[in-house]
This record gives structure tokens, C-alpha cells and sequence, in this order.
């Protein structure tokens, strides 16, 4: 519980991928615009940017660090029934499909 | 393929890497905890791949998130969204929803003042819960 991501960091990873979407929106309204009708008025509503209240973000945190733990923890199991001190791209791999799917 | 080689380029730029590095920091500090607690060490290639599907994830669960809050009509994402998201499997949702529950538990006694160390607020928030039982 020490240690996990700083929701600051988080938030801007989310804030990215939602202005590289938005662009993308955008771009095929354009594309729609010069086809049909002009609609100027909603659009720039609608694309608003997305936001994200602390408690949310603190909750992401939260999910991607059980990715990371359960990743690792998973991983280590695989190599302590080998008999292994390091986790190796093996273990990984044997994890790696249940993993998957449960995230 | 297409897609994902312009979605590299993009990242490259405005300085998504940096924020991929900050990531990765963060990241290996929780890992080595976690290999700490079986006297393990995480090997070099083992970490840089948790690091990139961990990073995946979060891109696909900013993607989700939108959507569900688009969904319901709101510009901004709540926790339900986040509860929402780790639907697939039981254990994580339960997780999620019993920590969201605490954070909310926490929100009026701090009367709306945002501390800024999070580590103070558990503190102060599991002291309550104590008191409270």
C-alpha cells in the first residue's frame, strides 16, 4: 500500500489518449461536414474534453496496480515451483493468457 | 497495423514518452515489492513487458471510461465507471467497490479539503473506521 502510481500520472496518460481521440473525432466530423449539412453548434459542445473526478482516478490507480501485483505474484509462484530465484519471461508466459482475461 | 503504427507516431511526440518513463518508475517500485514478498527477483525483460501491457491497459482503460461516461451522458469519469471497467472478473470488482466505499467514507469528514499526501488520508481514514466498529 506504500507504493503505487501517482494519479497526476495517471490522469495525463488518460488525458492524451482522450485528445488523440478527440482529434480523431473530429477529423471524420470534418470529413462528414463537407458531405452533409452544416451542424457547428452541437459539435463544439460534444467534444468537450473528458475529465475525471480525483476518487475515479485514484481507483484507476488502484485497478493498474492489481494488474502489476497479480502479474508478478502469479509469475512468482511459476518460478518458485521451479525451484528459480528470478522471474523470467517464461514464467511470464505461463501466466500470461489467465492474466489476460482476468483484466 | 496501420493503425498502430500511427498511433506510435503520435505517442512519440508531445512527450508521451516521457509519461511512459514516469510510468515505468513507478511500476518497477511496485513490482520489486511484490517479488520481495516471495524472495524473487524480477528479471530485466520480464519487467519491461509487465511495463508495456501495463501501460496498454491503461490506454484501453482511458478508452473505456470515456465511453461509459459518454454513456451516461456525463463529461466526466466516477468511480462506477472505474467499477464498471473491472467487470470481468469478480475479485477485482470487489476489490474496486470496497475501496471506492472507503473513499467515500472519507469524503465529507474531510469536508471537501483535498490534502495533498494520500498516505496521510488512509491514516486518517482507517483510524475512523476503527472508531466507528
Amino acid at each position: 500500500m506504500e507504493n503505487g502510481f501517482d494519479p497526476d500520472l495517471i490522469y495525463a496518460i488518460f488525458k492524451r489518449v482522450w485528445s488523440r481521440k478527440t482529434r480523431e473525432r473530429e477529423a471524420n466530423e470534418d470529413v462528414e461536414m463537407v458531405g452533409g449539412s452544416e451542424v457547428g453548434i452541437g459539435t463544439s459542445k460534444r467534444n468537450r474534453p473528458t475529465t475525471a473526478n480525483s476518487n475515479a482516478l485514484k481507483l484507476s490507480c488502484e485497478l493498474i496496480k492489481l494488474f502489476v501485483a497479480e502479474a508478478v505474484n502469479r509469475a512468482a509462484i511459476i518460478a518458485e515451483a521451479e525451484g528459480i530465484n528470478t522471474i523470467e519471461a517464461t514464467h511470464l508466459e505461463r501466466v500470461l493468457p489467465q492474466l489476460l482475461l482476468d483484466f | 497495423m496501420d493503425r498502430s503504427g500511427s498511433d506510435l507516431e503520435a505517442d512519440e511526440d508531445e512527450g508521451m514518452q516521457l509519461l511512459r518513463d514516469r510510468f515505468r518508475l513507478s511500476l518497477i517500485s511496485i513490482a520489486e515489492t511484490e517479488a520481495k514478498k516471495y524472495d524473487m527477483e524480477v528479471s530485466a525483460p520480464v519487467m519491461g513487458c509487465v511495463s508495456d501491457l501495463a501501460f496498454k491497459l491503461t490506454e484501453q482503460l482511458a478508452k473505456d471510461l470515456e465511453l461509459f461516461a459518454h454513456h451516461g451522458n456525463r463529461k466526466s469519469v466516477n468511480m462506477d465507471d472505474v467499477i464498471l471497467s473491472a467487470h470481468r472478473n469478480e475479485h477485482v470488482a470487489t476489490l474496486l467497490r470496497s475501496m471506492a466505499l472507503e473513499l467515500k467514507a472519507k469524503e465529507p469528514q474531510i469536508e471537501k479539503k483535498r490534502k495533498k499526501t494520500p498516505k496521510q488520508m488512509e491514516r486518517t481514514g482507517a483510524d475512523d473506521v476503527l472508531e466507528l466498529s
